[in-house]
């Protein structure tokens, strides 16, 4: 009787399917299986899911670099919080931390700089009548070391729907542009608005949006890369009190 | 998929074979590739260490957090995934794979690690509690404990092995992919995939035998 191959018994014991022939006989082979059972030892020792390639990222605690500088004496620093990897997500942008353009900055510390600043940016305007009514208003204030800025008005039209105005004093870009997104707090979910230039434009909200849920108004850099997701570079960002 | 498949933005693998990956940085670059960043790392330059961590460390923690949990016990497998690297850096090769994928090698070991140490824990307390009833070692241990252990051995054995046998059993390990699937990603040809596959395992029997039979039980 033929044994299986060497190299076909390893691929078993990795739990590949052997062919026809070589699964039938070792199935009947004692010697074969013996063999199978002994390579799969080391296969098994590590077949755990935890060992596996990496899932989502989680971004550690600060307390955490601290140790390792103390550890190792080094003093250079990382420029932010360390990054997510921005997967090909594509049922919709998701991002985890922003940074700026040359320092990062995690973002939910940037919303709380966004906050800060909330008292003075936002106010509530109210017209009457069949004028588009400005429900709320929100400065974009420029991230760290960034040149854009501008101002957000949600307005109400008499049908119902709503706008968003967008003023954007911004230096014009090459290579790039910048665009428009509604961002919940927790900073993973957002919508995209649309492409942005400096100057003023309105664009359409999503019938049913919820502007709780999605307070930050940001504004990116994207480059011309045909990726759908948020670049993670920020350079404006201001947040709504709806 | 494969922590080989991370990395961004460019080196697709950790088995160095197909050579179509851009190395060289443009000279002053704000944001350095990858692989310049684990040139630098191996080459001792801290500021490599600090970029390593930006970039990969949410990568590393957030396998940690899969093992243990958010808290004091993935916050310390990351850190010291990363001190471990620092000093051990003399032993990384960045011609031969991408930075991340060395971290999370690491990472691999420290998660082994902890769990070991837990083990043993468990099997102290439980001797000290089997001493204190008068009752003999119950049979729940020994299955549990030398998987442990084997996990430890073969995470060890495979940091002495060579490329591209290194990647190849990875592939196979960590990112389930079949020697099909490898030989596509890595450009290798079938059989040679196979004869390694088969090679390495049987490598990793002698070394689980050999110190296996010396282990203390």
């Amino acid at each position: 009787m033929q044994h299986c191959p060497p190299e076909q018994l390893a691929l078993a014991a990795l739990r590949e399917p052997l062919p026809d022939d070589d699964a039938l006989h070792l199935a009947g082979c004692e010697l074969c299986r013996a063999e199978v059972s002994s390579l799969r030892r080391a296969v098994d020792a590590v077949a755990v899911p935890e060992l596996a390639a990496p899932g989502p990222d989680v971004p550690p605690p600060p307390s955490v670099w601290a140790g390792i500088a103390a550890a190792t004496g080094v003093t250079a620093a990382p420029a932010g919080a360390p990054a997510a990897r921005v997967d090909a997500e594509p049922e919709g942008a998701r991002v985890l931390p922003f940074r700026t353009r040359r320092r990062g900055v995690l973002l939910v510390a940037a919303a709380a700089v966004a906050g800060g600043v909330l008292g003075a940016g936002v106010t509530a305007l109210v017209t009457g009548g069949d004028q588009p009514e400005a429900v709320a208003a929100v400065a974009l204030d420029p991230l760290t070391d960034e040149q854009a800025s501008g101002r957000a008005e949600v307005v109400v039209r008499g049908d119902g729907s709503r706008a968003l105005q967008v003023q954007l004093d911004a230096p014009a870009l090459e290579g790039e542009y910048y665009e428009l997104w509604l961002i919940e707090p927790g900073v993973v979910d957002m919508v995209p608005l649309g492409v942005l230039r400096p100057g003023s434009q309105t664009f359409e909200l999503p019938a049913g949006l919820d502007l709780g849920a999605y307070p930050l108004v940001d504004v990116s850099v994207e480059p011309l890369d045909g990726d759908p997701t948020h670049s993670g570079v920020s350079v404006a960002r201001g947040e709504l009190d709806t | 998929m494969s922590e080989l498949l991370v990395a961004r933005p460019s080196p697709p693998s950790s088995v160095r074979v197909v050579s179509d990956v851009p190395m060289a940085a443009p000279p002053g670059a704000v944001d350095p590739t990858d692989a310049e960043v684990g040139r630098r790392f191996a080459a001792g330059d801290e500021q490599a260490l600090a970029v390593a961590y930006q970039r990969w460390a949410g990568q590393v923690h957030g396998m940690a957090v899969r093992a243990f949990g958010p808290g004091p016990d993935a916050e310390d497998v990351t850190q010291q995934t990363f001190i471990a690297a620092w000093t051990g850096r003399a032993r990384f090769r960045p011609e031969e794979s991408p930075l991340p994928a060395w971290l999370v090698g690491i990472c691999r070991h420290k998660i082994a690690d902890a769990w070991g140490r837990r083990e043993r824990q468990r099997r102290e307390a439980e001797a000290a509690l089997s001493q204190a009833q008068a009752a003999p070692v119950g049979g729940t241990g020994p299955g549990v404990d030398s998987v442990v252990a084997d996990r430890v051995l073969v995470l060890d054995e495979l940091d002495r092995l060579g490329q591209p046998q290194r990647g190849i059993i990875e592939l196979a390990f960590f990112a389930d992919l079949t020697h099909a699937q490898i030989a596509e990603r890595t450009g290798l040809p079938l059989g040679t995939v196979k004869s390694h596959i088969r090679r390495t395992l049987e490598r990793l029997r002698s070394r689980l035998e050999g110190d296996g039979a010396a282990l203390p039980a």
